[in-house]
């Protein structure tokens, strides 16, 4: 069986293609800023068994890491408006990637404040250094250095999960990808072209990620 | 007064007794070399000293500054008590000199170029000067353990506490480091030091303080102990070593 492919039935959206794309990488950017931030937050709560929010974190991690992310998205985007919560599509998909993001990164995260050598943290101490000066000096940069490629690696799973923002109206790649088979009949060409976009997204935020992490923490010419 | 005056101290490891009552008195410019068998208390008796162990009976003054048994706030002690630790410790993504500016800059709101020239200076003193800008791994344990030498200098600390900051170092690097410490010793900087360079601590130091199961065993001028030990102790201890 031929299949006679036409791929300019797709380049005709193209317009929407790029729109899609580059609210897929706001979402992404949004998410992994406020994602990663919790992430901090709760792995040194964690880490550093600061009650009650350890227990506020662990709770929130189980929650997050055993439910499924298009569950945790209808719940944000049907349920908070129901608690008299207004919120539109794109505040739902923000929120649900900050959500998910920050409860995997607290983990990871968590795993590069526990590798800290004691012997960093009692030369801190001994400067007379208090603990919140000990923690962004001497804890966090290295912590962060050790666990930058999994972080890396879980951003770009999140980019990629983002297309289930689809569902509930969000217009990124995903959804565009929808809506140009539904208008060219062309579901293969589509999705051909969509699933090649996402990749060379994956790499790029990746390498992105990659540079700026040893620009910001390391700081050092390699 | 002494600058630092240690009183009744004890100290408990569940239920090991490790610190049995040590009385010290530290005065101004002294060199004190703590010595003992391993598991004596040597280094848990330098720790408490700046916090780093707590104790549970007896009080320790540095300075005028009072710190009593499970007290939490140490960092008024800490700021007139630095420490080189054996492991060096450096901080591996800072520079030689972020690492010695880094104290004086968050805890004492230095202002960069003062903190800047002041870090020179510091490893000046410990010989390493055109190592600003390298960071830990590119140097040797004995350029590393100066690193932390002037780290600690830089706080500009009253009493400087050295735990067996030679022990971790290859035989050849240790004289180097030795002889950072003997500059400082001649300058009269306060130092206690638990060390196993038996001769360092008879040449340099100005007390020598033998513990022995928790206690200070005997405690006097080096030479004179070394040559006459009064206790079968210390007699063995240094009968084990030569």
């Amino acid at each position: 069986m031929a299949y006679a492919f036409d791929f300019s039935s797709v380049l005709e959206y193209r317009e929407a293609l790029v729109d899609g794309t580059l609210k897929t990488l706001g979402l992404t950017a949004i998410g992994a800023v406020f994602g990663l931030a919790i992430g901090i937050l709760g792995a040194v709560s964690r880490a550093w068994k600061l009650a009650p929010f350890d227990r506020i974190f662990a709770v929130y991690v189980e929650l997050i890491r055993n439910t499924p992310f298009l569950v945790q998205l209808f719940f944000i985007f049907f349920g908070l408006p129901s608690l008299g919560v207004q919120i539109n599509e794109w505040q739902a998909a923000i929120l649900a990637m900050v959500i998910n993001l920050g409860a995997y990164s607290t983990e990871i995260i968590r795993a590069g404040i526990e590798a800290t050598p004691k012997g960093q943290i009692e030369a801190a101490q001994s400067l007379a250094m208090t603990r919140a000066q000990l923690f962004r000096h001497v804890v966090l940069p290295p912590a962060l250095l050790k666990v930058w490629p999994s972080l890396c690696s879980q951003v770009v799973i999140v980019m990629l999960g983002s297309s289930v923002c689809s569902q509930i109206a969000a217009e990124e790649l995903t959804f565009a990808a929808n809506f140009i088979q539904s208008r060219n009949f062309r579901a293969f060409e589509t999705y051909f072209v969509v699933t090649g976009m996402y990749f060379l997204l994956a790499l790029a935020v990746r390498q992105v990620m990659i540079q700026a992490g040893q620009r910001l923490i390391a700081r050092r010419a390699k | 007064m002494a600058l630092v005056h240690i009183d009744a101290l004890h100290k408990h490891f569940g239920s090991n007794h490790v610190l049995k009552g040590i009385d010290l008195d530290i005065e101004e410019g002294q060199v004190i070399a703590l010595i003992g068998r391993s598991g004596s208390g040597k280094s848990t008796l330098l720790r408490t000293i700046n916090g780093l162990e707590s104790f549970d009976d007896g009080c320790i003054e540095v300075d005028g500054e009072r710190i009593h048994p499970h007290e939490t706030d140490l960092r008024a002690l800490r700021q007139k008590v630095g420490m080189v630790f054996q492991q060096f410790n450096l901080f591996p993504h800072l520079t030689a000199g972020q690492n010695v500016m880094l104290a004086t800059r968050v805890v004492k709101k230095m202002p960069e170029q003062e903190a800047i020239d002041l870090a020179k200076a510091m490893l000046l003193k410990v010989g390493l000067q055109d190592k600003f800008d390298s960071y830990p791994d590119q140097l040797s344990g004995g350029q590393q353990q100066r690193v932390a030498i002037a780290r600690a200098l830089a706080m500009q600390p009253r009493v400087l506490l050295c735990d067996e900051i030679t022990s971790a170092l290859d035989p050849e690097l240790v004289n180097e480091v030795l002889a950072v410490v003997k500059n400082l010793a001649a300058e009269g900087i306060t130092l206690i030091m638990v060390t196993h360079e038996m001769r360092f601590a008879r040449e340099v130091g100005d007390k020598l303080v033998f513990m022995y199961q928790g206690r200070i065993h005997e405690a006097g001028d080096p030479q004179e102990l070394f040559a006459n030990p009064q206790t079968p102790e210390l007699a063995s201890f240094i009968g084990s070593i030569n």
